[in-house]
């Protein structure tokens, strides 16, 4: 290395500092920490109260928690229901809005609001629009003839929460959309020629420029079912009847409302792998349908 | 080439007006503010749970203090309402910098207590002659977790049936057909339940316009088992009795509601009423919901949200006769029926606590305020600015006549029953909490009362074993 690389890697390194310290002390350290508590029994009042080591237990005590099963399944189901949903909703609405129309710019700022919208706000609206016995939903339903639906009850809460999930696909309509500016237009126009129709050309030149785009947004749509939190804790609570109490919701309860610091920590490891574990398949398996390229 | 010279500067200057701005906000920044407090004071850091109007009552009471008492022996209380509290103090603990006074809720005395979160106050009560018989004993018991006194109270409670007298008076005729009194309140539960029936409104649609009673809008469907009986825990024997045949008695009788009316139908109707305990739309206030058991600061929100049913015919000279002014309220107050023969004044007394945190650095300061909270001049002024009983023993004839409650007495005299019973002394009560209100949901969709409660029994059980476990084997090895 010489003078000039050595002083441009100082350079460099002290422009990093900040930040690779920020990390250190507010994600590194509490992750390693995360871990080791995960094997402790922990409630947060040190020192007064020290960390007790007991090795696998909280795991082994989770595998016979039924709550942990309930809510486990409870997200599995959400993320079979809304990650679909969510990215071909966004696909859909990205392919009509690149479509050359009068207004595109209004449409497009119509399906990109909703997503600016705070959680809270939108969980606030929702819970009237889904109210069963004066909901804008059960409005419309009467008028046509149909009987009242339990948006949130027992058996409905999970798809309505799911529906809800689309109306904030704003963001992921964006990506799609600067996605499809990439797709080469000689293609298509060269597929064009060569008499392929809408779908032809929407199936065998646009998909799959497209799959990467459509690869982060499965990455990114995994990570963010799987934390699902602020949405259910608002409308439903987890209820009824533990309907909709996810697994986030479960980790928020045992190491905020019940103390269980260690407990929660072996859950939260529990969803990271589970979270890996599902991002790893979606890697494995893009090199069958992903085209970079 | 001017623009390339006038970047040379403008960048370092653009770089020296940051970099002065930074140092400005370091220097001038967030930072404790100290002029508020008189020289050569101690600062008593109390942080509550209340925001609103009860935070700002709270307020006046720190400020008298400062006045008086923490003038005369130098100690400065200086007062923050945040919500999350518990969380709050929890992390501030663990950060090693907890306030002095943290003010949290009754369940979670047992809980700070198991973990080492708050300080013991045996001693300091005792030295300033705050026993067991200053205090209404329900109250007392409370405060205490193994034998040892861990908090003192702000301001107490007690659950009583709050119920509508003009929907009784105009449902009289049917009240009157079903062989029940429309001018007074029900006396057994099974005069309840007739009530409720009665009231209980559908529209042609089957959907539920009005409730009688709605026993999952309760705050307190986990102590619902107190008029049957039930001890949901046995604190001597350190056992779990959630599935006892008392308990089992008041799951039937959650369960007979949804028989009656329809479990969707109840959710749906309870759930359209939304979070509005605080607005006009609060379902007892909107004449939506007859009959409910509610603490005694019901009168201030009746006050503040629907003034005209406090009001209805006595002008404001006389507004502080109770008698006179109690019979001509729209709304009654009277002990929630017992389901056990001869069981009376049956109440469950929840309380707000005051805690000082584990490390606290002012300890015997902190509790200088929470003696004077305690004094009965001072508890009676925050008890009646809360519209709330008072948790003392002996209360004044003032603070019976002058309470903004007109059935402030009945209140007084249900916490002081030898039937008043305080939140379960258990350190995993929020575990229990929650376990027993996923069981009154269960039943209300259709499962069976035993099945729901022998799954919480066995899941509470097992719990509470593992947690006495983990306290042996940290005695053992000496981590405490």
């Amino acid at each position: 290395m010489t003078q000039e690389e050595r002083q441009n890697f100082f350079k460099g390194m002290a422009f990093l500092a900040p930040w690779l310290f920020g990390f250190a002390v507010f994600t590194a350290i509490p992750i390693c920490l995360s871990c080791y508590y995960s094997f402790c029994d922990f409630s947060l009042t040190v020192p007064r109260r020290a960390p007790l080591w007991i090795g696998m237990d909280n795991y082994r005590q989770l595998m016979h928690d039924s709550l942990f099963w309930k809510s486990l399944g409870n997200t599995v189901y959400y993320v079979a229901m809304a990650l679909p949903a969510g990215m071909l909703v966004s696909l859909g609405l990205a392919l009509l809005l690149n479509a050359k129309i009068r207004g595109q710019a209004i449409y497009r700022a119509i399906i990109f609001l909703p997503s600016l919208i705070p959680a809270i706000a939108s969980a606030m609206v929702w819970m009237w629009m889904y109210n069963t016995q004066y909901g804008l939903l059960n409005y419309l339903l009467g008028k046509v003839g149909l009987p009242p639906v339990a948006w949130l009850g027992e058996k409905g809460a999970m798809p309505s929460l799911a529906l809800m999930s689309v109306w904030g696909v704003g963001n992921t309509v964006i990506i799609y959309l600067a996605g499809l500016q990439d797709v080469p237009r000689e293609l298509l126009e060269a597929a064009e020629i060569d008499g392929a129709g809408a779908m032809r050309r929407l199936f065998s030149v646009t998909l799959p420029f497209l799959t990467p785009v459509i690869f982060f947004n499965l990455v990114m749509g995994i990570i963010g079912a799987f934390s699902i939190l602020t949405v259910p804790y608002i409308m439903t609570q987890g209820g009824p009847n533990n309907a909709t109490y996810f697994f986030t919701f479960f980790n928020y309860d045992e190491a905020f409302k019940f103390l269980h610091m260690g407990y929660a920590s072996a859950i939260a490891w529990i969803q990271l792998v589970i979270t890996l574990a599902l991002t790893g398949i979606a890697f494995w398996s893009a090199k069958k349908w992903v085209h970079y390229g | 080439m001017v623009s390339t010279v006038a970047m040379k500067f403008i960048k370092p200057v653009i770089f020296a007006m940051l970099a002065v701005i930074a140092g400005i906000f370091l220097i001038l920044g967030s930072r404790q503010n100290t002029s508020d407090v008189p020289p050569g004071f101690t600062v008593v850091e109390y942080w509550e749970k209340w925001v609103g109007n009860e935070a700002t009552q709270m307020r006046i009471i720190v400020d008298d203090f400062n006045r008086t008492v923490g003038h005369d022996k130098k100690i400065y209380v200086r007062y923050l309402s945040m919500t999350d509290i518990d969380q709050k103090t929890l992390i501030s603990i663990a950060a090693g910098v907890p306030p002095d006074i943290t003010g949290t809720w009754d369940t979670q005395i047992a809980q700070f207590a198991a973990i080492g979160a708050v300080e013991r106050l045996d001693d300091l009560a005792k030295a300033r002659g705050i026993t067991k018989d200053y205090y209404l004993p329900v109250y007392w018991d409370g405060c205490s977790y193994e034998g040892h006194l861990y908090a003192l109270i702000s301001t107490p409670g007690v659950v009583a049936l709050l119920y509508n007298k003009q929907i009784f008076a105009d449902c009289a005729p049917q009240l009157r057909a079903a062989g029940l009194d429309p001018d007074q309140p029900p006396r057994t539960l099974d005069e309840f339940d007739r009530y409720a029936a009665v009231f209980d409104l559908k529209d042609k649609d089957g959907r539920l316009q009005r409730a009688g009673y709605l026993p999952l809008q309760s705050w307190y469907i986990p102590q619902l088992g107190l008029w049957f009986g039930a001890d949901i825990f046995d604190a001597e024997n350190h056992r779990m009795m959630l599935d006892s045949p008392a308990m089992l008695n008041t799951f039937e009788w959650i369960k007979s509601f949804s028989t009656r009316i329809g479990g969707q139908t109840l959710l749906n109707f309870q759930n359209a009423m939304g979070n509005t305990f605080d607005s006009p739309q609060n379902p007892f206030l909107a004449g939506k919901l007859v009959m409910q058991q509610q603490g005694p600061w019901m009168a201030n929100y009746i006050a503040h949200l629907k003034p005209s049913f406090s009001q209805l015919l006595m002008p404001t000279s006389e507004e502080w006769k109770l008698k006179d002014r109690a019979s001509n309220y729209g709304w009654g107050v009277a002990p929630f029926p017992s389901a056990v023969p001869d069981m009376e004044n049956v109440s469950y007394d929840p309380f707000d606590a005051l805690m000082i945190p584990a490390g606290a650095k002012h300890k015997n300061e902190a509790f200088e305020f929470l003696a004077y909270v305690n004094q009965q001049d001072v508890a009676e002024k925050i008890c009646t600015l809360h519209c709330k009983n008072c948790q003392l023993r002996h209360v004044s004839e003032e603070f019976l006549t002058h309470h903004p409650n007109p059935y402030i007495a009945i209140y007084q005299q249900l916490a002081a029953s030898p039937n008043a019973h305080c939140v379960p002394v258990c350190a995993i009560w929020p575990e229990i909490y929650k376990e027993l209100l996923d069981s009154a949901q269960a039943v209300t969709l259709g499962e069976e009362p035993a099945v729901a409660l022998k799954l919480a029994q066995q899941r509470m059980a097992e719990r509470y074993d593992r947690f006495i476990t983990l306290e042996r084997r940290r005695e053992q090895l000496g981590i405490n």
